[in-house]
């Protein structure tokens, strides 16, 4: 008797739970689509990398070639030659890019420290901005204070300490930190701005109960700030090093020019001068799918590496 | 409370956000078709039946145009008048980017209304496979004036490789292959800032390396621009680097040779050579760039300007040597200037054979046709002919309309009017045009389809005179300056192609229809990757310390493209050289026949 009323009731409590459920999922519908759209569907481009595709005509018409492209890229010692000067350029930024990543930390820690308001929201904002610019209007900036009849060279040659021009931009010395610095000026404030929140949530009392064992300024902002975000620093660190490839190419491609290119060429500029720049888009599309492989293999490793070392994964 | 009112205001603003980036995508249909200006202006025929009733815009792919957008000003005004159209330019030149343009919009299915492309590399055949262009064998039959063209229209049917009429070739020519296409100056030639040459005194200029001392001693006599600006003798410029470096191919051409993918080809088919040679031309004018950046004459702005820059630098009179006329004349020698005996003119070097098209019997490898998805193809096919009637030709290829820029003068020749004169020549004025003729001013008037249907030089039926005005006696004569009697003076000839004929300065390659097909994508990856690794290094050997390291510099870029496979795409365009001078000498034979 029990059991035969308490059946139907387990069967709509089930039902009830199955038709939330896919309430639920008609929410998240939406998002869902659009990742597959924007996300998944882009992949049958990959396509394209086993034909031989000449654009007026449509893939269908073009001769299907298989590995080929692949091969080409490993074709001759001086592909491949050139292939690891594009990565080692690639990891180069990628690597300075890393090793600066604590500067936003440490700009946000000492930011937090001023104590008048409007000079702090001045600062900060001030270094934002930056961040907004295109790379364009960057180069722009750059090209009329250090071309070779810029405003630095005028002053340089009306001061009479020069009387030719420098070359600050047609040089290949020290492309990598010249680029990142100019990344650092772009980048500093708004990387500080995930610090400045994560600050903004901290735990005061930590600081009073410190403050009464005595604990100087720095000591609160190394016991005490610095702990907090490190966290939040880790997470951002590993999604970086996920990224190791792809640093960008806007900043690298309107900086290159025939002087520099040696040094500043990174793949994603690689790949786009291949494709876009000489129409080989089969060739192209071959090397970004390699990219996206290796993309997702670091990624795989920094996971697995965090999993070990610090008992949780990323994603 | 608040808090939660700022929750909602984002949250839709979000929604509002996502939906109208969605309607971004869908596809503007009224954009490309454009019927939305609903006219009432309508067009009779010569028999004074309505024509063309609806008034559309037709998207016209223009390889070589160098404006994007509406055609404005008087040539809109005829194309009105005549076709009730206008024209939306689409200028792969304007939005950069080499032929990326071209491949997105063929990829898309939809090229334009009106088609102009280059028939080379496989480009009309892929795109005729494609179905991307209108058959216009029925349509043709009925047009006289472009139909009389047969051996170009055969041509470009050979070059598609497919049975029908699909495209027409520019600057078409009844002239023999062996005759200069260029009227009054040659396409390339060494020309000099006159009036210091002469202040420097008038050195003789033996052979190519003998231009280094000499503008030298230019830039010392003229230290400061027109604008009190540092001059330099040579200034270069990045933007038309191709195969290779666009402005170390000039030299060459002074030689005698074009290009040919990374070959060298000499216009009477003697020499073929490979750019990346120790001892070929190009590195011998990169050698010249060399040591003229060590002589201190070569601009230091050279490996960032582009075109436009350094167009200003012209204006200014900052530069004293340019490649071409059409460059240093046309930018510098203005009304005011030659009046004052300043002027780019040919200063020849004693040595040259400068390079010369050929007139081609069966047109450029430039061609026109007409859209697969074209409203009103006939409307088209109408507008091309009139494009190669005689009143047409007039227009594009000559001297402008008839009654405002020209006229037939008294004794049945034709003429500039003072109009003419002013709107061809001087730079420094952009005469008004007047209301009957459109409005607006002359310069952003003219056609920027920059399409020629036939060489200028050739005759005008009606006036019996080349529809180049540069050639006409009166043209001639009336612009006569201090500057040009000052080199008539000391050249002892009329105009620089007399001179150049008259000292056997000139190469004419006879004009072909020869384009380069069955092109692989292999040899194509390859060329592109080592034509990037060419223009960086020339750059580098330009600009280098020393000659040691310009010697190390070359080696390296010999290394480096070899090593990538440079001589594959070296056999691929020897064999294409080979083909155009079997082809040219045909021509030549042909000609002479």
């Amino acid at each position: 008797m029990d059991k035969a009323i308490t059946a139907p009731k387990a069967k709509s409590k089930k039902r009830k739970a199955k038709d939330q459920s896919f309430k639920y999922f008609l929410l998240v519908a939406p998002f869902l689509v659009l990742v597959f759209i924007f996300s998944y569907l882009p992949l049958y481009g990959w396509s394209y990398a086993f034909f031989d595709y000449r654009p007026p005509l449509k893939l269908s018409q073009c001769e299907f070639v298989g590995w080929k492209w692949f091969k080409y890229l490993f074709g001759n010692p001086m592909q491949i030659k050139q292939l690891i000067n594009v990565l080692k350029n690639t990891f180069a930024m990628s690597g300075l890019g890393i090793l600066t990543s604590v500067l936003p930390l440490a700009f946000a820690v000492f930011l937090n420290e001023i104590k008048c308001k409007w000079f702090k929201k001045l600062v900060q904002t001030l270094t934002t901005i930056p961040n907004f610019i295109s790379w364009i209007l960057v180069y722009s900036v750059a090209f009329s204070l250090f071309s070779s009849s810029g405003m630095v060279n005028h002053v340089l040659q009306d001061l009479g300490i020069t009387t030719d021009a420098i070359k600050f931009l047609e040089s290949d010395s020290h492309t990598w930190i010249t680029m990142m610095l100019w990344g650092l000026w772009k980048g500093l404030g708004w990387g500080a701005i995930m610090y400045l929140a994560a600050l903004a949530g901290a735990d005061q009392e930590q600081y009073e109960a410190a403050r009464v064992d005595g604990a100087g300024r720095f000591k609160l902002m190394w016991h005490i700030t610095v702990p907090q975000l490190l966290p939040t620093y880790f997470v951002l660190l590993m999604m970086s090093i996920a990224n190791f490839l792809s640093n960008g190419m806007e900043q690298y491609f309107i900086f290159s020019n025939s002087f520099n290119m040696q040094h500043i060429q990174v793949l994603d500029l690689y790949i786009y001068k291949i494709s876009m720049g000489s129409a080989s888009f089969s060739l192209g599309t071959a090397l970004s799918m390699m990219k996206s492989i290796i993309s997702v293999t670091l990624l795989w490793v920094v996971n697995t590496l965090s999993k070990v070392f610090r008992g949780e994964s990323i994603i | 409370m608040r808090k939660m009112k700022a929750s909602r205001i984002i949250s839709l603003l979000l929604v509002l956000v996502m939906v109208f980036s969605l309607v971004g995508c869908k596809k503007d249909s009224s954009d490309s078709k454009g019927d939305k200006k609903g006219s009432t202006g309508t067009t009779t025929d010569a028999n004074g039946n309505k024509k063309y009733d609806k008034f559309i815009t037709v998207d016209v792919f223009a390889t070589e145009a160098n404006n994007q957008g509406t055609q404005p000003g008087w040539f809109a005004k005829i194309v009105k008048d005549k076709f009730n159209m206008e024209l939306n330019i689409i200028a792969p030149n304007v939005a950069g980017g080499g032929d990326t343009l071209f491949q997105t919009r063929s990829a898309a299915g939809d090229l334009g209304d009106l088609v102009i492309i280059g028939s080379d590399g496989d480009k009309l055949k892929d795109v005729v496979n494609a179905g991307l262009l209108t058959d216009m064998s029925d349509m043709i039959k009925t047009r006289k004036n472009v139909s009389q063209y047969t051996a170009a229209i055969e041509n470009a049917q050979k070059i598609a490789g497919k049975d029908g009429v699909w495209a027409i070739p520019k600057s078409v020519s009844s002239q023999p292959a062996t005759n200069p296409s260029e009227s009054g100056e040659p396409t390339f030639g060494p020309y000099l800032r006159y009036d210091v040459y002469q202040k420097a005194g008038s050195p003789d200029i033996n052979t190519l390396e003998d231009l280094i001392p000499v503008l030298k001693k230019m830039q010392d006599a003229s230290p400061k621009s027109d604008s009190g600006k540092k001059t330099y003798a040579m200034s270069l410029f990045k933007d038309w680097d191709g195969n290779m470096m666009n402005n170390a191919k000039q030299p060459t051409c002074y030689y005698g040779y074009d290009e040919m993918g990374f070959v060298l080809s000499k216009a009477d088919g003697s020499d073929d050579q490979s750019i990346i040679d120790s001892n070929s031309q190009y590195i011998r004018s990169l050698k010249l760039f060399y040591s003229a950046n060590q002589a201190g004459i070569l601009d230091p702005d050279s490996a960032t300007q582009n075109y436009d820059t350094l167009s200003n630098k012209y204006k200014d009179g900052a530069v004293l040597f340019s490649f071409w006329p059409w460059q240093g004349q046309s930018l510098y020698n203005s009304a005011d200037n030659t009046k004052a005996g300043k002027g780019f003119m040919l200063v020849p070097i004693k040595d040259q054979k400068i390079f010369s098209y050929g007139c081609k019997p069966a047109g450029d490898k430039v061609v026109v046709g007409i859209g697969s998805k074209a409203e009103d193809p006939e409307r088209l096919m109408d507008f091309i002919d009139w494009m190669y009637s005689t009143e047409g030709i007039e227009i594009l290829s000559g001297a402008g309309i008839k009654g405002l820029t020209w006229d037939v003068n008294a004794e049945g020749k034709p003429e500039l009017t003072d109009y003419g004169m002013k709107a061809q020549y001087d730079q420094n004025v952009d005469q008004t045009v007047p209301d009957e003729f459109g409005g607006g001013t002359y310069r952003e008037g003219v056609s920027w389809l920059n399409f020629t249907p036939v060489v200028a030089s050739d005759t005008d039926p009606t006036t019996k005179a080349p529809y180049s005005y540069a050639l006409w006696d009166s043209t001639i004569a009336a612009r006569a300056t201090t500057l040009t009697k000052a080199w008539q003076d000391q050249y002892k000839a009329k105009d620089t192609f007399t001179y150049l004929k008259d000292n056997n300065q000139l190469l004419v390659a006879p004009g072909t229809s020869y384009v380069v097909t069955n092109t692989s994508s292999d040899i194509e990856a390859l060329r592109n990757q080592c034509k990037t690794v060419i223009i960086d290094y020339s750059w580098k050997m330009i600009f280098a310390k020393n000659e040691k390291e310009f010697n190390s510099l070359l080696k390296d870029m010999q290394d480096t493209v070899n090593g990538l496979g440079y001589k594959d795409v070296l056999k691929f365009d020897l064999k294409c050289a080979k083909e155009q001078t079997a082809a040219r000498q045909a021509a030549a034979a042909e000609a002479t026949k």
